[in-house]
């Protein structure tokens, strides 16, 4: 008999081949995620894309140790804890955010194994050492060690030993927090609501730029710029009258949480802050504040503990709430067709269409439209740099009131608004799914569908931009008229050029648009680097009819300039256009294949 | 004579060194209920993708309705209804929306459109999910909806793959009534299903595909004379069921002995 009789506990030989064989997994998945059918092409834009976050987050490893150098070789030890509080919170927060965008891997699977709750405990805390926030804060510990101990080499030991009960905290922290939320966010609406609360976070924090910047515009003289330090000053000292004492009390508070108690651990290791005047005192102190942050670990652990129990007993938080909500639902469905037949109802429904009379482009048009509302991330593509056009504008009027902004601000506004359809022009067929094989079922040609597909980027093209150059002139002032026809000039040859190269991309390096998630795509990278290739390529050729303008001293010459290549550029997407059919069946297999691939 | 509804002469689709289907040369008569068999992996689906339009035949040549079917043919496209293996559905419609676009992607009016997608959506028994996304659907109420897309246009030729999947009895009951009642009006259905039972009770003629060579083609009875002309007894002992042909032609009775050596299960 083979059967393992499931001896050894936690670390026995069944375990440890349960372990092994789940590395395995994690490796394999690791190395077929790697693999990619898009070519050469694609694998390098990957690790490019892998070097570049790469360097970002050993960048944020390096900031975290220099930092922490800065404090403790200059002793300012009261700012120690905010380095600790800013690690606890990226690493908390980020995880939970990055969840809403991406599909969990579901450790419950693991329960129809016979696997021990120690071995399901153990392997849950392991797996959250994979997680991209691990994986950041670690480095910022590591950051944070390596600068404590080129400042204080004595500090070592307990600045190590600190970090790493720190460490042990915020990793059961997250995967507790991730234990009870993780089945919930399983769901798609509830992902797709977080993340609209992140998208509005993320906006909100931008604004706060220019609302920033408008306090800094109005100092245009010595005499302003002493008056308004004088207001900062007294602002100063009333704020420390009035919230003193509250500031006082949060920073006693703090240093009795973990980052607190992580940081107090550090001081007390140089000799600050315990009170005590000899070495063996301060060193107790170290042990005390450690001693605390180890029951935090304990209770973090803890609270992991009695939420994986239950799961493992069988519980699911995820699948409850919608059961009753179903059942919630047939209740009412079942009130409503007491005075309503179905049919009724369905019939109510199937009425007005928005474009019922203009045939496959009109309900391609139609189509389009309700599958943009319903699809966060390309709501967000097209949002966010609409209203980041804001943002943008306050880089061209620090200096003085709207009079004396850059000349060609309204321009540089543009591009920024059209940024936002890089998605949608370049990978127009990215939210289709399964559904890329009806064009190919159905009589219409693939061109017909491209050009509603056009016609529908087009028109929200030529809104988006109506808004954002309304809210940049709102802030910057109208621009003299020659500006604002060469703007308009450069838009009409910006659209055509950028349609054009979408369609080409669109069918020769498409990849699918999750419409649950805003990042992680897993999208091509070989399409995003050719799209930002392209795109400035069509910037550049506008900087340099712009600058051209702008040298001779005449704005309007690029009027002309930009109409003529406007004329070639609708020449090459009506080219593209009629090719539209041979292209996408040349390229049907990978087409259907990419857009149909579950992520 | 009459012109085919289906005709294949040496179709073949390879995929770098594979070969998924090679040399398929077959005839569905109008009328016909015809179904497609083969064990996992046999070229069942790529046959089917082939015969839709979904894939580019690497040799080969496809006549629908007597006409030479590519990819450009898009008259002919009107003619034809499909569930493909992916459905083709549209997450991030309702079902009424998904149905309405599809009807207009086939050129019917708004008034027929909206009529039948009424109509489909009660036989579907689909009517009281109106407002709910066709992403949050089960897998059973996506395939009812891909049978209703499939249909809305009143195709003169259907190729169903796996459309009883997931589909509850009672559903699956109406749908086979709706297949039947399309055939008695001269539909051509082309059906490639893992249910045997399925095939033996709807299909006149019947083709089984293993690794991507047709190794039987012809009405159920002289399927059950050829197998049974080969097995010795067979012809007087018993009627041969349809799972006995298909398990006879495609040889799984290596694959019998095999498991049978599993003596640890």
């Amino acid at each position: 008999m083979a059967v393992s009789n499931g001896a050894g506990g936690m670390f026995g030989a069944e375990a440890r081949a349960q372990y092994g064989a789940l590395a395995r997994l994690r490796w394999h998945m690791f190395g077929n995620g790697m693999r990619s059918k898009k070519g050469a092409l694609e694998l390098g834009a990957r690790a490019f894309t892998f070097v570049f976050y790469a360097v970002g987050g050993l960048g944020c490893g390096v900031g975290a140790g220099a930092f922490a150098y800065l404090m403790v070789s200059g002793e300012k030890w009261a700012y120690l804890p905010i380095l600790f509080w800013a690690v606890f919170l990226a690493w908390q927060g980020l995880p939970i955010m990055l969840a809403s965008f991406q599909e969990q891997f579901d450790l419950g699977i693991l329960l129809r194994f016979p696997i021990r709750f120690g071995s399901y405990f153990l392997l849950y805390v392991v797996f959250g050492l994979l997680d991209i926030s691990t994986i950041l804060g670690g480095l910022c510990c590591l950051g944070l060690l390596v600068g404590t101990t080129v400042a204080r080499p004595e500090l070592f030991g307990w600045t190590a030993l600190g970090l790493v009960v720190f460490a042990a905290f915020n990793i059961l922290l997250v995967r507790a927090i991730f234990a009870w939320i993780d089945r919930w966010l399983a769901q798609r609406k509830t992902r797709e609501i977080l993340g609209a609360v992140f998208m509005v976070l993320i906006l909100s924090v931008q604004l706060l730029n220019p609302a920033l910047h408008r306090h800094r515009q109005t100092s245009t003289n010595a005499a302003q710029k002493e008056d308004q330090a004088e207001q900062y000053r007294r602002a100063k000292a009333e704020f420390q009258t009035r919230y003193g004492p509250w500031l006082e009390a949060a920073n006693t508070v703090q240093g009795w949480l973990p980052p607190g108690l992580a940081a107090q651990a550090v001081r007390q290791a140089a000799g600050h802050g315990s009170g005590l005047d000899d070495g063996a005192g301060e060193q107790w102190g170290s042990l005390e504040s450690l001693g605390v942050l180890g029951l935090y670990v304990l209770g973090a652990g803890a609270v992991l503990g009695v939420r994986l129990k239950a799961e493992y007993r069988g519980e699911s938080l995820g699948v409850a709430p919608k059961r009753a909500k179903l059942v919630a639902g047939q209740d009412k469905k079942g009130q409503e067709k007491a005075g309503l037949g179905v049919a009724g109802q369905s019939k109510a429904r199937v009425g007005g269409g928005l474009l019922d009379g203009a045939g496959p482009i009109g309900a391609v048009i139609e189509k389009e439209l309700r599958t943009l509302l319903r699809t966060l991330p390309l709501l967000y593509a097209i949002g966010a740099p609409l209203l980041l056009v804001l943002v943008f504008s306050s880089a061209f009027i620090r200096n003085g009131p709207a009079q004396h902004t850059f000349k060609l601000a309204l321009p540089l506004c543009m591009v920024y608004a059209q940024l936002g359809f890089t998605r949608l022009f370049y990978n127009n067929l990215g939210a289709e799914g399964a559904g890329i094989q009806l064009y190919f079922l159905s009589p219409t040609p693939f061109r017909t569908v491209m050009l509603a597909k056009n016609l529908f980027h087009s028109a929200m093209f030529a809104v988006t931009i109506v808004i954002a150059g309304t809210l940049a002139m709102l802030r910057l002032g109208v621009p003299e008229a020659e500006v604002l026809a060469a703007t308009g000039a450069w838009l009409v040859f910006s659209l055509p050029a950028n349609l054009a190269a979408g369609n080409v991309f669109s069918l020769t390096l498409p990849y699918r648009v999750n419409p649950g998630r805003i990042t992680r795509q897993g999208g091509s990278q070989a399409s995003a680097l050719g799209a930002l290739l392209v795109q400035a390529v069509v910037m550049g050729l506008g900087a340099a009819v712009f600058g051209l303008g702008w040298y001779l001293e005449k704005i309007w010459v690029a009027v002309p300039l930009f109409l003529v290549m406007a004329a070639g550029a609708v020449v090459a997407w009506m080219r593209v256009l009629r090719n539209a059919d041979g292209m996408a069946n040349q390229r049907r297999d990978t087409l259907i294949g990419t857009l149909m691939k579950e992520q | 004579m009459e012109t085919a509804a289906i005709q294949t002469y040496g179709l073949t689709r390879r995929f770098g060194a594979l070969t998924a289907v090679e040399g398929v040369t077959l005839s569905v008569a109008p009328g016909q209920f015809f179904g497609f068999l083969g064990p996992n992996g046999a070229g069942k689906s790529t046959t089917i993708k082939m015969l839709t339009g979904l894939l580019e035949p690497t040799a080969g040549t496809i006549d629908i309705l007597g006409q030479p079917f590519t990819a450009g043919a898009l008259e002919l496209k009107r003619q034809i209804g499909v569930v493909p293996e992916g459905m083709a559905l549209m997450g991030r419609l309702t079902a009424p929306e998904y149905l309405r676009f599809v009807g207009r992607m086939y050129g019917l009016d708004k008034a027929t459109t909206n009529q039948r997608t009424d109509e489909l959506l009660e036989f579907m028994q689909l009517a009281d999910q109106g407002r709910k996304l066709v992403t949050d659907f089960s897998h059973g109420m996506q395939k009812k909806l891909a049978m209703a897309a499939a249909v809305i246009h009143g195709p003169k030729v259907l190729f169903l793959d796996e459309p009883f999947e997931g589909v509850d009895a009672i559903a699956a009951g109406m749908l086979k009534t709706m297949l039947t009642g399309m055939i008695s009006r001269g539909a051509t259905i082309f059906l490639t299903t893992h249910v045997l039972e399925i095939v033996e009770r709807l299909c006149s003629h019947v083709a089984i595909i293993s690794q991507g060579r047709l190794v039987a083609n012809g009405s159920l009875e002289e399927l059950r004379a050829g197998v049974a002309s080969t097995v010795p007894g067979t012809e007087q002992t018993q009627r041969l069921t349809l799972e006995e042909i298909f398990l006879s032609i495609v040889g799984a009775d290596g694959q019998q002995e095999s498991a049978q050596e599993l003596t640890w299960l």
